[in-house]
């Protein structure tokens, strides 16, 4: 899988693995809850990179997902004691259903662009608007998972403790790197980046656009509802104006763009940079007594603005440049150089 | 490996790396270094051991005072501040706050709460809104850490089983109970009996839950003179209410039924003026909005005659007059009245937690939360009885107040004992429908 990769990178990698696995027994509880966030938006960052990344697809609506995901494994642990892993399938096919009627929508009648991105803000606030008033399913009030008192982690009902969440996180953060790694590999994801370098190109080679992109995007909202279900037994509660929320689908794009679109480990290391910078400014205003609510959000905009003026491909790709993380494509077997795009 | 797969791999994950020379490879690694001796230094900052013992209390403080709630956060915020004094003075308590920012976000306020226990606070109170308050509840249960809710009404929070998480604040239920009783009062007092209302109401979590217990409480109280002629729910975000004030309107009720929050509650009222809706009065079961600092500098005189029945501070307490008396020393530009609610119960949750630290002469927070369970404090800031928990950890007799504006600015009308005005209803203006 990461045979391209240097030997110093595999090295690398192998240390942040070992790092995760071993994170629970070195770190407090706040080092782990901040772990599991970082966690959950590489993983959604990833989901949403499939799309976006891959595909040059833009969705804004992300949140309609996690909330879909959120709900349908929400609703069917409270109301038919279906455990989590069974609501997930659910979860994950109404998610793609949904995925499928946005995609079809746009892809069918040409929407593309900016257009389309509106088009799954559009769908994300209506549902939003829904769920404010599905009695069912708790409306506006929220919807609460039953909370107990546990001595042992089950697995099975996602009932337990932070640690677990965390390994939980983790294995579907790396499950997502390892799918995403696949992906790119295969036959779609050619097409992919063929699609997202220049759709009528890739038309005139014969590549089903249309088939293609309804791919990206089921996969993607399939992936993101996965999150949602994790998102839904980790809170215990889930109210429509917090989890579809605009600012929820700017949270999960903001590590992918910062980190670096259309790279595996971009939407990693942009959700990591966020969270411990993010934090560290807060910690650093603390620490020299400074209050000063909002500096976060002031922050993810300094750095949404830094990133594009100076790293408009995110900082995955220079760091790992800088770091010689990757190596250089060589000549192909026909000994044409490959270029880099950056180049 | 063929062309197609170089330029993709090239592209995705990173591409070219450079040629290395000597001087860059020593350059990366004292940049791999200096990242490492960060990264050292920060998490020894970051995992050191939890407690640490000491001779004040400390207090971790979760509210939203950025993001959507900011406005609300803050103003919770006076409460805590003024606390540490106020408590040195008045009880002889001495207690240490950290203070942290939930940002309006559930995953903010988890984080947060685990990184105060982690520094060292021993109780945590906060943190305004449900959702927060749930996700802080989780941690604190997690940690046997106890936690004081300040200010959340979905009644769910107290049913969860939770051993370590109290709320000294009323529930959806009891606020609309305590609202609508006063609503029986405020007729009464005034000799009036509307016979209709139109219930309108923001569709949030905090509206449905009014919605609810409006809907289960309404039809058992055989003492209220009026029925409902139409519910009528809008966004919070809403940017106009135009039909929804004309619907209500077209109801020809007696008054108007409220549950807003700050902003729509402005909307809403200037759009009754334009369409010349003067109904017997606006009266608010147990909500927020009309009487906040905001909603009088928007409006003016359009503010005037509005009802909030609302938990409220007792004007005459004692404790009422040294948090006035010290928000006017700390904060000279602001008004106890204009955050009422939010700063007596802010105040209240920290001095629950002191008088426990008093009583209890210990830090250890389970021997803490024992006794915060045991709490029967009779001298208090907000109108009601003695606060005191009952085995879900739920407080009991909080009171509201008949609260109305006059002159932009709150006052209270009812109860009686605790008035600072008489009541005027319907309002002047009125014109029947």
């Amino acid at each position: 899988m990461f045979s391209q990769i240097n030997p110093r990178a595999r090295g690398l990698l192998a240390a942040l693995a070992l790092l995760l696995l071993i994170l629970p027994w070195i770190a407090n509880n706040y080092v782990l809850s901040v772990a599991v966030l970082i966690l959950y938006f590489a993983y959604t960052g990833q989901a949403w990179n499939v799309m976006m990344g891959f595909c040059g697809q833009l969705s804004l609506g992300h949140s309609l997902y996690v909330g879909i995901g959120g709900y349908s494994a929400a609703a069917l642990f409270v109301h038919f004691g279906i455990g989590p892993w069974g609501g997930a399938l659910v979860a994950v096919a109404a998610s793609m259903l949904v995925g499928a009627i946005i995609g079809f929508l746009a892809f069918r009648f040409g929407i593309g662009g900016v257009y389309f991105a509106l088009l799954t803000i559009a769908f994300a606030e209506f549902t939003r608007l829904g769920f404010d008033h599905w009695q069912w399913l708790g409306a506006s009030g929220g919807f609460f998972l039953p909370v107990k008192q546990r001595e042992f982690n089950d697995l099975l009902n996602l009932r337990g403790s932070p640690v677990m969440f965390y390994y939980v996180m983790l294995a579907l953060a790396t499950a997502a790197l390892a799918f995403c790694t696949w992906l790119l590999r295969t036959r779609i994801g050619y097409y992919w980046l063929a699609i997202r370098e220049d759709q009528q190109a890739a038309q005139a080679l014969g590549i089903n656009t249309f088939r293609c992109k309804m791919i990206a995007v089921l996969i993607s909202s399939g992936m993101t509802s996965l999150a949602g279900v994790f998102f839904a037994f980790y809170y215990n509660n889930l109210f429509p104006e917090q989890i579809f929320n605009m600012g929820r689908s700017i949270e999960i794009i903001l590590g992918p763009i910062i980190g670096g679109i259309g790279t595996l480990f971009g939407p990693i290391l942009g959700a990591a940079l966020l969270a411990l910078l993010a934090d560290g400014i807060t910690e650093l205003m603390a620490q020299i007594g400074i209050e000063l609510p909002g500096i976060k959000q002031v922050f993810y905009g300094s750095c949404l603005l830094l990133v594009t003026m100076f790293l408009p491909n995110g900082v995955w790709p220079a760091l790992a440049r800088r770091l010689g993380l990757v190596s250089a494509p060589g000549p192909d077997p026909a000994g044409n150089t490959v270029r880099h795009p950056d180049g | 490996m063929n062309t197609i797969e170089k330029t993709s791999l090239a592209t995705l994950d990173v591409g070219v790396s450079d040629a290395t020379e000597g001087g860059a490879d020593a350059g990366r690694r004292r940049f791999v270094g200096a990242v490492g001796a960060a990264a050292i230094v920060s998490s020894s900052s970051l995992m050191r051991p939890a407690w640490a013992q000491s001779a004040k209390l400390k207090v971790g403080v979760l509210l939203p005072r950025s993001g959507v709630q900011a406005f609300v956060g803050q103003s919770c915020q006076f409460g805590a501040d003024v606390a540490p004094a106020v408590l040195k003075s008045l009880f002889g308590v001495d207690i240490e706050l950290m203070n942290a920012d939930t940002e309006t976000n559930v995953d903010t306020a988890r984080s947060r709460a685990e990184r105060l226990i982690s520094e060292g606070a021993q109780v945590l109170v906060g943190a305004f809104d449900s959702g927060a308050s749930l996700a802080i509840a989780q941690v604190a249960e997690q940690k046997g850490v106890p936690f004081v809710i300040n200010i959340a009404a979905a009644p769910q929070i107290t049913e969860q089983g939770y051993k370590f998480t109290f709320r000294n604040f009323p529930t959806s239920v009891d606020l609309v109970v305590n609202g609508l009783g006063l609503a029986r009062d405020l007729f009464l007092a005034t000799g009036t009996a509307p016979r209709t209302a139109v219930f309108m109401h923001v569709n949030d979590t905090f509206g449905q839950a009014n919605k609810a217990a409006i809907a289960s409480i309404l039809p058992k109280l055989d003492y209220l003179p009026f029925k409902l002629l139409d519910t009528i729910a809008y966004d919070p975000a809403a940017k106009d209410l135009t039909v929804e004030v004309a619907r209500a309107k077209a109801t020809k009720a007696d008054f108007l039924l409220l549950v807003c929050r700050l902003n729509d509650a402005i909307i809403l009222r200037r759009e009754m003026v334009k369409q010349r809706w003067n109904p017997m009065g606006i009266i608010g079961p147990g909500n927020p909005g009309m009487y906040e600092a905001q909603f009088y500098a928007a409006l003016g005189k359009l503010s005037d005659h509005c009802i909030s029945n609302v938990p409220w501070y007792d004007p005459k307490s004692v404790v009422t007059k040294a948090i006035d008396a010290q928000m006017r020393k700390q904060f000279p530009k602001e008004k106890l009245m204009y955050h009422a609610l939010n700063v007596g119960f802010t105040f209240e949750s920290i001095q629950i937690v002191a008088d426990a630290f008093k009583r209890s002469r210990s830090n250890d927070p389970k021997v803490l939360a024992e006794a915060i369970r045991q709490t029967n404090i009779a001298s208090r800031m907000m109108l009601g009885g003695p606060i005191k928990f009952n085995a879900k950890g739920q407080v009991e007799g909080i009171a509201s107040a008949c609260i109305q504006n006059f002159n932009q600015r709150p006052m209270v009308v009812l109860p009686a004992a605790s008035a600072e005005a008489k009541p005027v209803f319907p309002v002047p203006g009125y014109v029947r429908a």
